[in-house]
This record gives structure tokens, C-alpha cells and sequence, in this order.
């Protein structure tokens, strides 16, 4: 007897047929380049990187709308880095009480492009690599059950909280409970909102945790593999490669062996 | 025997007043047993007990003797309760793992754990999905599945334990009267097809009449009646202890003190027995 | 019962934000006073048409009047003093420590206090026989007496029309009696009942009209004995409900539509 057809669906297309670890490599090392090698070059150079990616991976539009999602965040880092950043002294403009300096500018760009190229790695990422695809690879990697667990849960977690909160909110509500009023009004509501919340989190984690033992969880035994994503040994030392090279680039960044512009 | 309670107490950690009571009853392979009686009778804590959860993942302590084929469930690991005795709750949501892409994967999450070879998994899981009629349901999304389907589905990730005995606690209390009768027709089918032992707690003693042999009555943590499900369900002691009787069997008393009984029967035989299905 | 109404819907429509039609075209009008039943399989719309009554929801589509008076974009709050709506499950609710203080949490958002709120809490305890618990915690009342204990909170705030959604569900007999009783309590007094649920022969007993739904519309609408007749079978059979069996035996022994034991003993005694 065999497992049927749809347990062994790989996924199709050039960067999403990666082995997950793979992808969780290159994402791991944009972001961290992004973040810790000084001046423009680890930040443009990963952008680049990640944009390419992106093509690759035909995310024009989801790519767009995650990058829609950090303005709020761009703008109050260019804001603040710009008008208020300590120490510069060449002016650009004068905004009322607040110094715009050249310094502060470049700041604020740089900035904003390890901030934008964090958060697109990460979302190529998560646009490529479905959760559990991700879970069985790591799992078949000897990680633990409980913390494949814990994370696959953590997701699934979510939308069911977000509907507990939204039924405990209209009980209330509908009790007369104003949450369309003045804030203070807002606030004292609170204590009505998060009792329930609380007790039916709680509860139902015994009662999951119930259903889990139920279903052998804690059976000390090897857990089977179902699913197995393609690797290949070019994969593998690429992935070595990179995270030496990553490891490498930031340190010799930190401590200025290498200087980049 | 499956299941055997003998003289069962049983008090939940950190309080002093027993839930349990002297509690003793049996179910045996292949056999189907009702348990009936008001909320807070303890019913709830009979089905944690007889799964082992009780004192076994939560604790408190446990008087008498539990046995599930043969071994006391105070000696069992969970996992070891878990391959003997099945659990259903009423809440479909909280049963999922939740981590499954496919109700395939959903049913194999159980087998999964024990570390059974991929022919053996392939082999309960089919297994399952036959016995409980699904198969138009293993690829689906386990989070998209109506409340009844949803039952099913965890019904038949409990049955790919291949436990010996299935502990019910009102599977059907949050369905619709659609997932309802998906249900009962499923644990009929369980019932007919393969010898699991069967306790089933439910306030819709419609189900239990045709479904169960026996009825046990749980009232204040204590057994007040026990017997034949057909005498039971047509006797005074379900109504006495907050039990609605069945349908059928309260419309044949109704019509009996009325002095029409005799309409009842037909041409055809027992009109109410003909509108059962 | 004095021909003023409680509820009109004018061709209300919902489409929830992620597409889904909930309700189409619902022309509806409840007559204050009365005890209304909604049934249908779930995802029949019954849950979004009754939080369309206390503002919960907005239409999409057409209007609805309470009391008489568009609910339009009126607070929930606000609404909240016409329409109660008591919830399925309790533990979503119940957030005090004594019976007392949470039946008094919705009567004290509507603005009671004093000796008006504990009347109207007493009375309220009084009414789904709770009045000996006052003092306990919500949590050592199992979960027959936390449902009733929901409905109390919604009693308290005194409102015209209550919404009761599945009241029976997860009760037992004893609870279900209660729930009639209470019921019949409410209507005595005036208030307009309307009820969610999946309990055909509670339904029967208890409500003078049933609404019943499918797909997001209104199939059939009139009394339990119009729409338990053979004749809308098959229309209950599309949205997956059964008639009771009080009405199967009817229609077998040829006397009529009789959606309750009552109904039954009587046509077939009025037969012999």
C-alpha cells in the first residue's frame, strides 16, 4: 500500500523547488547581511539580492503589498533619523524647532534599506515556503516534536484567537459595553474582555492537550516521516557556502577588517 | 472485557468532594453503552477516567480500579492509554493537531507518533477513512470542514490508534441536525463493523435508542440504574434524573395513557419502529 | 401582541468582508410580543440575520427598523437597550466572580444603579432560578446553570426583544424545562422572544412562529403546524432539518399536520 498522490505534491517553480532549508538559508543570510555589515553596500547588494529572488519566484504583487506594509515604518524611521539624528552638523533645511542634516539623511536611507530588505527576505521566504513544508523538512532533521509542535500550532494558533477575541467583544457588546465611545470608556473595558479570553485560552489548552496525548503525542518513539522534500548535495554545500560566507562578511564588517562603502 | 470500572472514586486535584463515587460498570468488545443523567453528574470526569487522562495527564486521585483490556490505566503511559482507549470531545476545533495540510495527514498524525513504518500508517489510515465512509474527504483542509465532517474526521484519527474501547463525551452536543445524524450513522456503522467497545455519553437519547445495548444513569457522581437500553429508555428512570426519554419512546407512552395506543400499529407493523431509520 | 412591531427587515442582504454571502433579500417583520423561532442547517445565515437586530452587523444590502426606528449606524451600545442577545456559548461571556456582579454588568452599561440595579438583578436571578447562587462563582455552576446565568445577564437589561441563540444546546432536560419556562416568563410580560436553534421538538413546543432558512434566505415562515406539515418537507429536507417526530407520526396516521405530542393525542382523539 502506498501513500497517495497529494502527500508527495512538490512544490513547482524555479526558487520555490528549493529544499526549505535551503530557502531558510539564503533568507537567514540576506537578512542578516541587511542588518549587520556597515555602510550601503550589505544593504543594497541583499536588496538586490532579494528582489531578484522575488523575480525569480514570480512575487511581483504579494512582494508589493509587504513592501506597502513597511511605510509606516520607513516613514518614522527617515523622520526621525533625519531630523533628529545627534551630532550633524550639515544642515539641508530648518523645519520649525527641527535641523534636517545631510548626515542624518543618509542615515535615515540607509536605515530604511536594512529595514525594507529584513522584511522582504522574510517574506519571500514565507511566500515560498509553506509552513508545514517547512516543519517535515526540519522535523525529518531530528528536531524535536514538541518545538515542531509549538511553532506549527503557534501559526494555527492565531486565526482561532482572533475569533475567540471577536465573540468575547460582541458578548459584551451586546451587554451594552461601549467600544465605539470615548477611549476611557474603551479602557475600562477591558477587564470584561480579557476574563473570558483568558479562562477559554486556558481551558482550551487542557483540552488540546488532552486530545494530543490522546493521539500518542508523547510516545517516545521515532516520529515517521510522511513527506520528504528533494535535497541534493549541490544544495547542501551551497548552503555551508553561504553560511560561512555570511559569518565571514559580518564579522570582518564589525570589526573593520574590510572596509566597504 | 474492555473497559472495566470496579468501585470508581475519583476527585479532581486540589479539591476535597469526589466527582466519582463507588462508581461501577463495564463495556465489552463489540458492545455499545449510554451514559445518561443531568449536567454535572460527573459524566465528563467518567469518560477522562476511563481514557486514563484522568488521574494520568490532570492529576487528582483515583479510588478503585480502572481497567482497559486488562491492564490498569494507573500503570499505563499516556501514549499506552491512548493505543488502548480512543477519546472524543465535544469541541471539533480543539481535537485537530492543527498542523496538518490534509485530513490524510490529519488521521495519520496519531500513527505518525508511535514511529510505525509508512505501510502500517498507510494501512490504518485507509483503514479509518473506509470504516467511517470519508474518503471523499482526505484531501481536504482540516480548518474548512463543517462541525460534523470535522467530528468524523477526529473520530477517525482516534480510530487509527486501533484502540479497543471509544470513550464518547456528547460528540453531537455542538452540531447541527445535519452533523448529527452524519455522526450517529458513522457510530452505527463503527458499532456494525468492527468491535470496538463503545461508552457513549449523550443528551440526545434519540441516538442511544437502536445505538446502545446497555444504559448506564449517572446522577450526583454516583450509578442510580443500569440495564438494557430498550427497558431503560422506556422506563421511569430517565425523566426521574433529568434525562429527556426518546422521541419515539415518549409519543408511545403519550399515546398509550391517552388510550390510543392501539393507532400505533398498522397495517405495516409499529409505525414508530418503521420511522426509525 | 399590541400590533406594534419589533424587527422589519426591507430587502436586507449581508456579504461578509472576505465575499461570502451570508443573506439575500430578506423581507422580515416581527410583531413585538411574539415567541419566534429561527432553525436551519448552520451556515444558513440564522446567526448573521439576529446580530443584523442589536447592530452587531451592518447590512449590506436593504434596512433594518427596531422598534420602529432604523437601526442604521446607531451605536451597538445603544441598541443594546432595545435588543438583548444572549450568546451560545456562556464562557465567552462570563468574566466575574460572583453571579451577582455579572448579571449586573449589563443593566450597569445601560446606566442602572442603586436600588433600580438591584432589582433588576434580583429579578433577573429570580426569573432562570438563580436567585440562591447570587453569591457564587460563576465557575462552580456547571455549564447548565452558566447558560442560564448568560441569559439572567440579558434579562437584567430588561430590553423589549430578546435573541436567544440556541438556548438548549449542551442542556440538559431539567435545563430545558427551564429555558421554556423562562420563555414563557418573558412573553407573559410582554417582551418579544426570538430564538436560534436546532431542537425541533423545544421549537414546536415553545414558538408560535418558526422562520426557517437556507442559503441565506427565508424558505418557509409561519407556524410550527404550517411549516412541519408534509407538504414543506422537502423544503426543510434542503436545508437538512427533519421534522419532529411527533409530525411524522401525524402525517403516517393521516390526521394533519401535528408538530407536537400535544397536537397529536388531540387530532387523533378528535379522529376516533
Amino acid at each position: 500500500m502506498a501513500l497517495p498522490a497529494f502527500i508527495g505534491r512538490r512544490p513547482t517553480g524555479a526558487y520555490r523547488r528549493l529544499n526549505p532549508a535551503t530557502k531558510l538559508v539564503i533568507a537567514f543570510a540576506t537578512a542578516a547581511i541587511a542588518f549587520a555589515v556597515r555602510e550601503w553596500t550589505g544593504p543594497v547588494t541583499m536588496l538586490a539580492v532579494v528582489l531578484v529572488t522575488a523575480g525569480i519566484a514570480r512575487l511581483g504583487r504579494p512582494i508589493v503589498k509587504f513592501a506597502l506594509a513597511t511605510i509606516p515604518l520607513v516613514i518614522s524611521i527617515l523622520l526621525v533619523n533625519t531630523f533628529l539624528f545627534p551630532g550633524a552638523t550639515d544642515v539641508l533645511a530648518r523645519v520649525g524647532p527641527f535641523t534636517a542634516t545631510g548626515t542624518g539623511l543618509a542615515a535615515a536611507l540607509q536605515a530604511t534599506l536594512r529595514v525594507v530588505a529584513f522584511a522582504l527576505s522574510v517574506a519571500v521566504f514565507s511566500l515560498t515556503t509553506p509552513t508545514d513544508d517547512l516543519l517535515s523538512d526540519l522535523e525529518r532533521r531530528g528536531l524535536g516534536r514538541r518545538t515542531i509542535f509549538i511553532i506549527g500550532s503557534a501559526i494555527g494558533t492565531i486565526p482561532r484567537m482572533l475569533e475567540r477575541a471577536r465573540e468575547i467583544t460582541d458578548s459584551q457588546r451586546a451587554r451594552g459595553l461601549d467600544t465605539e465611545g470615548s477611549v476611557w470608556r474603551r479602557i475600562r473595558g477591558v477587564v470584561p474582555l480579557a476574563g473570558p479570553m483568558i479562562s477559554g485560552a486556558l481551558s482550551e489548552v487542557e483540552e488540546r492537550s488532552m486530545a494530543l496525548e490522546a493521539r500518542g503525542f508523547s510516545a517516545s518513539a521515532r516520529r515517521t516521516t510522511l513527506r520528504t522534500l528533494p535535497d541534493s548535495q549541490t544544495q547542501l554545500v551551497a548552503r555551508w557556502l553561504i553560511l560561512v560566507a555570511t559569518a565571514t562578511l559580518i564579522v570582518a564588517s564589525l570589526t573593520g577588517l574590510v572596509h566597504l562603502p | 472485557m474492555s473497559l472495566r470500572l470496579t468501585d470508581v472514586g475519583y476527585r479532581y486535584a486540589g479539591t476535597t468532594v469526589p466527582v466519582l463515587t463507588g462508581v461501577s460498570l463495564e463495556v465489552r468488545r463489540g458492545q455499545v453503552v449510554g451514559l445518561v443523567g443531568p449536567n454535572d453528574a460527573g459524566k465528563s470526569t467518567l469518560c477522562l477516567v476511563a481514557a486514563g487522562l484522568a488521574p494520568g495527564s490532570i492529576g487528582g486521585s483515583l479510588e478503585g480500579s480502572v481497567l482497559l483490556d486488562g491492564r490498569e490505566t494507573r500503570e499505563l503511559r499516556p501514549h499506552e492509554a491512548a493505543q488502548r482507549c480512543g477519546i472524543l470531545f465535544q469541541n471539533p476545533a480543539t481535537q485537530l493537531s492543527g498542523t496538518a495540510p490534509t485530513v490524510y495527514e490529519e488521521i495519520a498524525f496519531g500513527p505518525r507518533n508511535l514511529g510505525l513504518s509508512v505501510a502500517e500508517i498507510v494501512g490504518r489510515v485507509d483503514g479509518a477513512v473506509a470504516t467511517l465512509g470519508i474518503r471523499g474527504l482526505v484531501e481536504r483542509d482540516p480548518h474548512r470542514l463543517s462541525g460534523g465532517e470535522s467530528q468524523l474526521v477526529a473520530l477517525a484519527s482516534v480510530m487509527a490508534m486501533r484502540p479497543a474501547v471509544l470513550v464518547l463525551d456528547e460528540p453531537t452536543s455542538q452540531l447541527d441536525p445535519a452533523g448529527t445524524a452524519l455522526v450517529g450513522r458513522a457510530l452505527a456503522r463503527l458499532a456494525t463493523e468492527t468491535s470496538v467497545a463503545i461508552l457513549i455519553v449523550e443528551h440526545k437519547t434519540d441516538l442511544l435508542n437502536g445505538l446502545a445495548d446497555d444504559i448506564v444513569v449517572l446522577d450526583g457522581g454516583r450509578v442510580v440504574a443500569a440495564g438494557g437500553a430498550s427497558s431503560l429508555l422506556a422506563g421511569d428512570v430517565l425523566p426521574a434524573h433529568g434525562v429527556r426519554r426518546p422521541a419515539a419512546v415518549s409519543i408511545r407512552r403519550a399515546l398509550e395513557a391517552a388510550g390510543l395506543g392501539g393507532r400505533l400499529t398498522g397495517g405495516d407493523g409499529d409505525i414508530l419502529a418503521g420511522l426509525a431509520e | 401582541m399590541n400590533g406594534d412591531e419589533a424587527v422589519r427587515c426591507e430587502g436586507l442582504g449581508f456579504v461578509y468582508p472576505d465575499g461570502t454571502r451570508a443573506l439575500q433579500a430578506i423581507d422580515l417583520r416581527i410583531e413585538a410580543g411574539t415567541r419566534v423561532a429561527v432553525i436551519g442547517q448552520n451556515g444558513s445565515g440564522k446567526s448573521t440575520l439576529v446580530r443584523q437586530f442589536n447592530g452587531l452587523l451592518r447590512p449590506t444590502e436593504g434596512e433594518v427598523w427596531v422598534q420602529g426606528r432604523p437601526a442604521g449606524r446607531r451605536h451597538v451600545a445603544e441598541l443594546a437597550r432595545e435588543v438583548g442577545l444572549a450568546f451560545q456559548n456562556p464562557d465567552r461571556q462570563i468574566f466575574a466572580g460572583r453571579v451577582r456582579t455579572e448579571v449586573a454588568f449589563g443593566p450597569h452599561n445601560l446606566g442602572l444603579a442603586g436600588p433600580a440595579l438591584a432589582a433588576a438583578v434580583d429579578s433577573a436571578m429570580a426569573a432562570v432560578g438563580l436567585a440562591a447562587a447570587a453569591d457564587t462563582n460563576p465557575y462552580d455552576l456547571g455549564f447548565s446553570r452558566r447558560k442560564l446565568l448568560a441569559l439572567a445577564s440579558v434579562i437584567a437589561m430588561a430590553t423589549p426583544i430578546l435573541v436567544l441563540d440556541e438556548p438548549t444546546t449542551g442542556q440538559d432536560a431539567r435545563g430545558i424545562a427551564r429555558m421554556r419556562e423562562v420563555i414563557d416568563t418573558l412573553f407573559g410580560q410582554g417582551r418579544t422572544v426570538i430564538a436560534i436553534s436546532h431542537d425541533m421538538a423545544f421549537v414546536a413546543d415553545t414558538f408560535e412562529r418558526v422562520i426557517v432558512m437556507g442559503a441565506g434566505r427565508v424558505l418557509l415562515d409561519g407556524t410550527p403546524a404550517e411549516v412541519f406539515a408534509e407538504k414543506a418537507w422537502p423544503t426543510l429536507r434542503s436545508t437538512y432539518l427533519e421534522p419532529p417526530l411527533a409530525a411524522r407520526v401525524g402525517a403516517r396516521l393521516g390526521v394533519g399536520s401535528t408538530p407536537t405530542e400535544a397536537a397529536l393525542i388531540e387530532a387523533l382523539d378528535g379522529a376516533r
